[in-house]
């Protein structure tokens, strides 16, 4: 359990490389817990690759990401991850209970089965991204809303204290992305750090504490106000960004 | 040197099986490439499995002369199966493969094992007889060859087109079910032109190894094609003079479909270790 | 009932129930193309074990392991499909070509292909059941962490678990089942046992326990009665039981409440169930 004072994630000039071609360079920052951060930067940008950093799947080339003191693979049973629902197959043969249940596993431990604390976990938190009603339906039948937020139940059963949402809201009905941000910001509360890769600038905005503004190299780190600014975002997106209404910046290619 | 490269081939089983080889091997060049494209491996080893009932009901019912008409009906048959059963796409595709393939040739199992010849004809229709291939076969085949030559030569660039684009090509009007029907066709007509001549191991080959190779070494689809070709002629002839040389000098019989299978297989994996090559000296 | 045909009955009852229950697994991660190849190359394995006098089943069974491991290590390079078909044909012409240089090897080969259940002798039982109390209890044991990995492999790694090693086992355990199946019905035939049981199953229910079970009363019913018709009928027993394996699927095709084609042919029909 860290201490009030100390991060709950730190990038430390982090460079990671495939091979010989660096796909993101000196990444540099810490969250708290209780905060979120945002990962902000176009396609390609190297949002992904720093996630699986920070789950110790891809090695880091120079500087180093420590997760709640320690390396990202000696903490990874206190870190969730959230994949993005449109990768999983549609004719699994799985209730949304069952997925859920799968955030247990690690802690239920091989060859031994999830008891009756652990269905409840899992049904607590089903209920808190609001579909406790669809428990008992299979996951390729829920929408893709719904599937979200039946990933992010799983994450919540889990019982974090880091949080990795892979761009949660891409191809998201309304309801379903304010139930997200709903658990998500419950979890904030109960003392877990999130990071969430989005591209969706006004909702990094108001939802996250950090941005991290990204680009096969960091742009900036630190609060919205400071690096959501038209130069900054100009100088990572390559493109043109305009300011209206005083604080909305909509960014687009030349 | 020419008595072990060039010399069998004056005997006229050896030069009748090395031009069937020698047709099979343009003819699985080109298809290939297509199955690799539309990745059909596996249904090109399903057609292959599932023209054995064919192939054993046309022998119960009419003889010699059965064998060709009963494969080209189960072959067709299997086509069209096969294209309503990965259009539906109610239960997975490899699934219902699995069982279409199997099953089909259980059929052939269960009616071939009533005859008394049982084992003896499983083998050859596995296995093939591509040394005592005859004359009529050899047309056969030829003609066959030509019909699935052309159809690709006509409508190759929409069969591109689907493959790499299905929902592309279905937006711009194509019909995507018809051009699948039809490629399932073609592969089921090169099982049939290819099965008894040198049985299924070695078609399942044919079908796949030759643009499989083409593909580690070139990029571009005309390219492979070429490749393949090449691939296909050569396995063909450095099969059959192995397993010449190996029963006539060594004194080792050797399968001759099988020599050929295997003569493929090592074109693929020199490839294979050409590409690795290349990667790392590129990479430097 | 004569003693051979008691044998050949408990032989195909363990073999049917023993691949409902790996296929269901195989059925979930769609490896059945996987399982052919894996079934075609266990062929030249058991050639080679038969040529050189060892254990028919760990020939068969190390020279399949070793063509798993080639796919996986070629599908890096190229696409899966390609390379399976590649390591199926080569496989499968190396079995040839061994047995070719023996002579008169057509009647074993014949029993390597499509099984010869009847002549299955007291050791082959043995070694039919042990092999099913490991697959089965691993099966059972690890139930949970293989499901969560044909569902969703990457959250797995995230989560910390050795994806690789899992998907490893899984193999290794279908390949088991296998060659345990070859007395049974033979290398090619095998396929049909362990994939068509459980994609029947699969039809019928969503919840993967209820799947294993109706796969595993497909799997032992088509094993009995192929063996049924086999003899009554005097036809290859091993055709007999995986045609019997096929029909049920096709049955579950046309007559699953959801998923049947006749459930869509009469919507009035399709209640909730």
């Amino acid at each position: 359990m860290p201490s009030n004072n100390e991060p709950t994630l730190v990038f430390d000039r982090v460079t990671v490389a495939y091979g010989s071609v660096l796909a993101l360079q000196d990444v540099h920052g810490e969250v708290r817990a209780g905060e979120a951060v945002a990962l902000v930067g176009p396609n390609g940008a190297g949002k992904s690759t720093l996630i699986k950093a920070i789950l110790g799947l891809v090695p880091v080339a120079r500087g180093a990401i420590t997760v709640l003191g320690g390396s990202p693979a000696a903490s990874r049973s206190k870190v969730a991850y959230v994949p993005q629902a449109d990768t999983l197959d549609e004719d699994f043969p799985i209730s949304a209970a069952g997925v859920v249940l799968m955030g247990r596993y690690r802690s239920v431990g091989w060859l031994r089965r999830p008891g009756r604390t652990d269905k409840a976990i899992a049904a607590d938190a089903l209920d808190q991204v609001g579909l406790a009603d669809r428990a008992k339906d299979r996951f390729g039948t829920l929408s893709g809303g719904q599937r979200q937020r039946v990933l992010l139940a799983r994450a919540i059963a889990q019982q974090p204290k880091l949080l990795l949402l892979d761009e949660p809201f891409n191809g998201v009905d309304a309801v379903s992305q304010d139930a997200l941000l709903a658990a998500v910001a419950k979890l904030k509360a109960d003392g877990a750090a999130v990071v969430v890769s989005t591209h969706d600038l006004a909702l990094a905005h108001v939802s996250c504490e950090e941005v991290c503004l990204l680009n096969k190299h960091q742009f900036g780190f630190g609060p919205p106000d400071a690096t959501l600014t038209p130069e900054l975002l100009q100088a990572a997106y390559g493109g043109q960004a305009l300011e209206l209404h005083g604080d909305h910046v909509i960014v687009s290619r030349p | 040197m020419s008595a072990y490269l060039i010399d069998p081939f004056s005997l006229p089983f050896m030069a009748r099986a090395l031009l069937e080889l020698c047709i099979l091997g343009v003819l699985g060049g080109v298809v290939s490439a297509f199955v690799l494209l539309r990745k059909l491996a596996f249904a090109a080893d399903t057609l292959t499995h599932t023209v054995f009932p064919g192939v054993v009901i046309g022998f119960v019912a009419a003889g010699e002369g059965g064998i060709f008409v009963g494969a080209l009906i189960a072959g067709v048959l299997t086509a069209v199966a096969l294209t309503v059963l990965t259009a539906a796409r109610r239960v997975s595709s490899d699934a219902a493969l699995a069982v279409l393939l199997t099953a089909m040739f259980s059929v052939g199992v269960v009616v071939v094992s009533r005859q008394t010849e049982y084992t003896s004809d499983l083998t050859t229709f596995l296995f093939g007889h591509v040394l005592t291939v005859s004359g009529s076969q050899l047309v056969q085949t030829a003609v066959l060859a030509a019909i699935v030559v052309l159809t690709l030569v006509v409508i190759g660039k929409e069969l591109v087109l689907r493959a790499f684009d299905g929902v592309g090509a279905r937006a711009a009007g194509y019909p995507v079910a018809a051009l699948d029907l039809v490629l399932n066709v073609l592969v089921a007509l090169v099982v049939v032109a290819a099965v008894q001549a040198v049985g299924t191991v070695l078609v399942i080959a044919l079908l796949i190894v030759p643009a499989a190779t083409g593909r580690l070494l070139v990029d571009r689809l005309g390219l492979v094609v070429g490749i393949g070709c090449v691939v296909g002629v050569l396995g063909g002839y450095a099969g059959l003079v192995i397993s010449f040389g190996a029963s006539v000098y060594g004194g080792v019989r050797l399968s001759s479909g099988a020599t050929v299978v295997l003569a493929l297989v090592a074109a693929y994996v020199l490839a294979l270790a050409y590409a690795g090559v290349r990667r790392v000296v590129v990479a430097r | 009932m004569s003693s051979y045909l008691v044998r050949a009955v408990l032989e195909v009852a363990m073999v049917g129930g023993l691949a409902g229950v790996v296929g269901v697994h195989v059925v979930l991660r769609r490896l059945s193309f996987f399982t052919m190849a894996m079934t075609h190359a266990t062929f030249p394995g058991v050639v080679l074990a038969a040529l050189i006098g060892a254990n028919l089943y760990l020939g068969g069974a190390v020279v399949g392991l070793l063509v798993a491991f080639a796919v996986s290590a070629l599908s890096r390079r190229q696409d899966t499909t390609a390379a399976t078909g590649v390591v199926l044909s080569a496989g499968f012409a190396l079995g040839v070509a061994l047995l070719s240089a023996q002579a008169g090897f057509t009647k074993d080969l014949s029993a390597y292909l499509v099984g010869s259940v009847l002549t299955v002798q007291v050791s082959d039982l043995v070694t039919t059941g042990a092999i099913a109390l490991v697959v089965l209890v691993v099966l059972f044991a690890l139930h949970k962490e293989l499901v969560f990995g044909a569902f969703d492999s990457g959250g797995m790694r995230a989560a910390g678990y050795r994806v690789g090693a899992l998907d490893l086992l899984v193999l290794v355990l279908v390949e088991a089942v296998v060659v345990t199946a070859v007395p049974a019905v033979g290398t090619i035939l095998s396929v049909a046992l362990i994939v068509a049981p459980a994609a029947a199953a699969r039809l019928w229910t969503d919840r993967i326990g209820v799947t294993t079970v109706i796969a595993v009363v497909i799997g032992v019913g088509s094993g009995l009665g192929g063996l049924l018709i086999s003899s009554e009928a005097n036809v290859a027993a091993g055709g007999a039981i995986t045609l019997l394996a096929a029909l049920a699927f096709v049955v579950s095709l046309l007559l699953s409440p959801r998923y049947g084609a006749l459930a869509r042919l009469l919507p009035s029909a399709r209640v909730s169930l």
